[in-house]
């Protein structure tokens, strides 16, 4: 080989050799801590919207931005551990749009909550986690929202006014204020009997994990 | 010289592996033990520029100077300027950037400050030469 083709072979190879060890890298996912930190950050549960048993032992309090793409890993993976544990845990959701990050957020919690004043909250919050990537493009995905609220057979109109209604709005606010009470930093955060979930698992197995240690330990149920 | 060209292709190296690991995982949740705010500082409006992914101007940037250093150390032809004068806007940008984590978006992703780290390395590296000659001078 000459001096001249050495180098270049020499690059193809590290280039190469690169990508393979970033697309290996991109496909192991990085074991996360199994349990919950002992954080001292506590969160009493109440408002929000609640989905699961009402009287279950275990509360999983979120806070959670709709055009957060980690926010939209963890919506099946909340869903399946409110199928996996149905009568021992229920959600407790509470908006908290980052609104300087994500310039859509705030739309999306309203275009959420509208559809809770038609009794639709959570069909439109699985739609819109669902349908995250497709909005989050658009320059304005409130289109979006109404297609969702046509397709969930919501009153058009009664939905609109719900959007732009104070009421929504002051709902909101209420959960981003109990957010910043609680300094929540980022999104999701997520609380189990008031206990805060940090580092956040990875994974549907890793979080029931969390579940299971709430679950042994019934007198920190939440307040 | 030929060890200051294989320590910046090794270097380069690393920032081609970590560029790439960000770009392939561009729009999805991201793991981030360390720094905890990866997945902010990825999705916020400051990881594009024209709709151009930062990792892939990055991943670009790596693949030259990684090129222009195998090329310097096998005597091709002398390139370390070359290497200089790219390293020194990219140790700019990355100043830039670290400020962009630490006071505006408030989170830091630890790819980033990696390949900030890195950029400084080969920024260093590069002006060595230049600093010794003029001490011998």
């Amino acid at each position: 080989m000459s001096n001249k083709t050495k180098p270049i072979v020499i690059i193809v190879l590290a280039v190469a050799l690169a990508a393979v060890i970033a697309v290996y890298g991109s496909r192991k996912s990085v074991p996360a801590s199994e349990t919950a930190s002992k954080s001292t950050i506590e969160a009493n549960s109440g408002g929000g919207h609640v989905r699961g048993n009402a009287s279950a032992p275990v509360t999983l309090v979120e806070f959670g931005d709709y055009q957060c793409p980690s926010c939209g890993y963890y919506h099946p993976i909340v869903d399946e551990l409110l199928r996996r544990y149905p009568e021992k845990v229920k959600l407790e959701f509470h908006h908290y749009p980052l609104i300087q990050m994500h310039p859509h957020a705030l739309a999306a919690a309203m275009a959420v909550e509208a559809a809770g004043d038609q009794g639709k909250y959570w069909e439109m919050h699985d739609l819109v986690y669902t349908h995250q990537r497709e909005w989050s493009a658009m320059p304005n995905p409130e289109s979006e929202f109404l297609a969702f609220a046509a397709q969930l057979g919501l009153d058009a109109n009664k939905f609109m006014r719900s959007v732009k209604s104070t009421d929504v709005e002051k709902r909101i606010l209420e959960d981003i204020q109990r957010g910043s009470n609680l300094k929540v930093g980022g999104t999701p955060s997520f609380f189990i009997n008031g206990r805060s979930v940090d580092p956040l698992p990875d994974g549907v197995d890793k979080f029931a994990k969390i579940v299971d240690d709430a679950l042994q330990t019934p007198n920190q149920a939440t307040k | 010289m030929k060890q200051r060209a294989t320590a910046i292709a090794v270097v380069a190296f690393l920032g081609m592996v970590d560029a790439l690991y960000l770009t392939v995982m561009r729009g999805v949740h991201i793991p981030c033990s360390v720094t905890g705010g990866c997945n902010e500082v990825l999705t916020s409006s400051y990881s594009e520029v024209f709709g151009i992914p930062l990792s892939a101007i990055g991943l670009v940037f790596y693949v030259t100077i990684f090129s222009l250093a195998v090329l310097h150390a096998f005597e091709v032809a002398p390139l370390m300027r070359w290497v200089f004068w790219l390293a020194l806007p990219a140790f700019a940008i990355s100043l830039v950037l670290l400020w962009l984590q630490g006071f505006v978006i408030h989170h830091f992703c630890q790819y980033c400050l990696a390949s900030a780290s890195f950029v400084t390395a080969i920024f260093l590296i590069s002006i060595w030469p230049t600093r010794r000659q003029q001490i011998q001078n």
